[in-house]
Parts: C-alpha cells; sequence; structure tokens
C-alpha cells in the first residue's frame, strides 16, 4: 500500500466513526488530514522512507477510534445547535399561520387573550428559554456560564421537539375542536404543524438513540 | 524524566493552548508540535486532545480560525481574540498564584497567608 493509499485509508477509518453535521465532519477530516500530511512531510524531511515516515505519523496522531471519540461531543453539540436553529427559525413560519387563524379579535388583545386563543403560547416560551439557556451554555457564554455537555445539549434537544409536539398536536385539536370552517389558511397551518411533529418525531428518536449510544 | 499525567494538565490545557497561540497563528498540528518541543518533549499531548480544546476555545470566542491553501491542501490556521489575550492574562495570573502556593507546601515552607 502506498503512503498516501495509507494515509487515506486512516483517514476514511475515522470518517466512518464520526457522526454529525456534515459540514463540521468535512471541516474536522481537512484539518486532520492537513495535520497528518504535515507530520509525514516534517518525518520524510527528517530522513525516513515515504512509507515509514506515514507509518509513524500515524501512530502519532493515534488510533481511528480514540480520534473519532475525541470528537464526538463537539460533533454532538454543533448536532443539537444545528436542529434548536432549526426549531427557532421554523417556529414563525408555522406560528404565523396559527396566529391568523386564532387571534383573538380584536388584535390588540391583552397577553391573557392571546393565551386564552392560542394556549400553547407558554409551551412555545418554554421552548424557546430552553433554546436560548442551551445556546448560551455551549457557545460563547461558556466564558461565563457552566458549560453544557453533549448530554445536556441533547436532553434540551428532546425537551424542545417534545414542546414542540405537544404544542403542534395542542393547536391542530383546538383548531378541529372548535369546527371551524375549513379555510386556505387553516389547512396551511394543519399542513405546516403536520410537518413539524414529523420533522420532530425524527429529531426525538436520533437524539434519544445518540444519548444511548454514548451513555 | 518521571511520565507525566494527563489529567495533571487538566484545567491549564487552555492557557497552554493560548500561550502558544500569544506569538501569532498557527496551524493545529503545529500547535502540538509547539507543546512538545516548548516543554522540552514532557508536554507530548495525542491529537485526540488538542484539536477539540482547539475547537473549543473558537466557540468560546477565545481564538478564532481563517482557512487559507497551502501546497494545494486547505489549512486552517488559529489566532488569539482580544478576549484569547485578556484570558490567557488572567490564566498567567492565576498560575503564579497557583504555582507558588502549591510550591510553598510542597517545599515545607508555607508563605505567609495574602489578605
Amino acid at each position: 500500500m502506498s503512503a498516501q493509499a495509507r494515509a487515506d485509508a486512516y483517514l476514511g477509518e475515522i470518517a466512518a466513526r464520526l457522526h454529525g453535521p456534515r459540514r463540521r465532519r468535512a471541516r474536522i477530516l481537512a484539518e486532520l488530514r492537513d495535520g497528518l500530511d504535515q507530520a509525514t512531510a516534517d518525518r520524510i524531511t527528517a530522513g525516513l522512507p515515504d512509507e515509514d515516515a506515514v507509518i509513524t505519523a500515524i501512530g502519532r496522531f493515534g488510533a481511528p477510534a480514540a480520534i473519532a471519540d475525541a470528537f464526538a461531543d463537539e460533533l454532538t453539540i454543533a448536532y443539537a445547535r444545528q436542529v434548536l436553529t432549526w426549531f427557532v427559525v421554523t417556529g414563525p413560519l408555522v406560528g404565523v399561520w396559527w396566529l391568523l387563524l386564532l387571534h383573538p379579535a380584536p388584535w390588540r388583545g391583552s397577553l391573557a387573550a392571546f393565551v386564552a386563543a392560542i394556549p400553547v403560547i407558554p409551551l412555545v416560551a418554554a421552548g424557546l428559554a430552553a433554546t436560548v439557556i442551551t445556546f448560551a451554555t455551549t457557545g460563547r457564554m461558556i466564558r461565563w456560564l457552566p458549560e453544557a455537555g453533549a448530554h445536556r445539549a441533547v436532553a434540551a434537544v428532546i425537551s424542545v421537539a417534545g414542546l414542540v409536539i405537544v404544542s403542534d398536536v395542542t393547536i391542530v385539536g383546538v383548531y378541529l375542536g372548535s369546527h371551524a370552517p375549513a379555510t386556505p389558511v387553516g389547512i396551511v397551518a394543519v399542513a405546516a404543524a403536520a410537518t413539524r411533529v414529523g420533522v420532530s418525531l425524527i429529531v426525538v428518536v436520533r437524539a434519544t438513540g445518540s444519548q444511548r449510544g454514548s451513555g | 524524566m518521571l511520565p507525566m499525567r494527563p489529567e495533571l494538565l487538566k484545567g491549564h490545557l487552555d492557557a497552554l493552548l493560548l500561550a502558544v497561540l500569544e506569538p501569532g497563528a498557527q496551524h493545529g498540528y503545529a500547535v502540538i508540535e509547539a507543546l512538545r518541543s516548548g516543554s522540552g518533549g514532557t508536554l507530548d499531548l495525542p491529537t485526540g486532545t488538542v484539536y477539540p480544546a482547539l475547537h473549543r476555545l473558537e466557540r468560546a470566542g477565545l481564538i478564532a480560525s481563517d482557512w487559507h491553501t497551502v501546497g494545494g491542501r486547505r489549512r486552517r490556521a488559529y489566532h488569539l481574540t482580544p478576549a484569547g489575550h485578556q484570558a490567557l492574562g488572567e490564566h498567567r495570573a492565576l498560575w503564579d498564584q497557583f504555582s507558588a502556593a502549591v510550591a510553598a507546601v510542597l517545599s515545607g515552607r508555607p508563605r505567609p497567608a495574602s489578605t
């Protein structure tokens, strides 16, 4: 096996063990490849034959499983932040239809009137709070706040996805239970909520699986 | 030389990485080599320790990174941010205090209590 093929096989073994957002994995592998190539070049400069150089460089880097394990927490946190960002972005896209459909009349109603008309508002607020806390304790704020590990980040994802499912199922139930006439806005709102429930269920299953796998 | 157990570094790795990056930007493997050569071979840290620690420091905003191409390879170089420079200063002050206290106790010559 050539030196290059040996390095490719080694990085391929690491790549197969990395799980998380695709772009993040690609950046990690690009960085490892550069480091491995540099380590090999240093050894060739020091007088080792190409193949011995790559073998000793790989030995210096460590076993593929150990390298992949070392990046597991980082990738899990990146996944959690990506999923929570998706929930934050899709929240208004789904919520706006329910707001148009169920808002109290007139629009200038108090917060209590809004909560009475759209009873899932406290759940949405709880999900947003959990998201903000997770972003703060896994990002720049870790200089001042207690840092959340991968397990806590995944637990936050499961909690937020659970809140989203309960919220969407509840609001659809409220709407259908009101026997309001079917309108285009109502159909779009139900479709948007159903889509998000489906995605949220997939998130819960995957996140629960990753938590069990790393537990 | 006595073997250096990795757990002894716990709590000091951030400071060591920030110190290595203080003179200027370096890529991950160069950071590993700088730690090793700067410590006379004592701090020979594994790849799986250094790269994730660099990424964590970047997440905390203490270092930043840029990608560029060197010899056809994509390379990521890290540099200190203003917050990183400040954090390094704080780490140094804490280390001076901590190491003086530990040295005093280990040597059997207790230092006078500071107020």
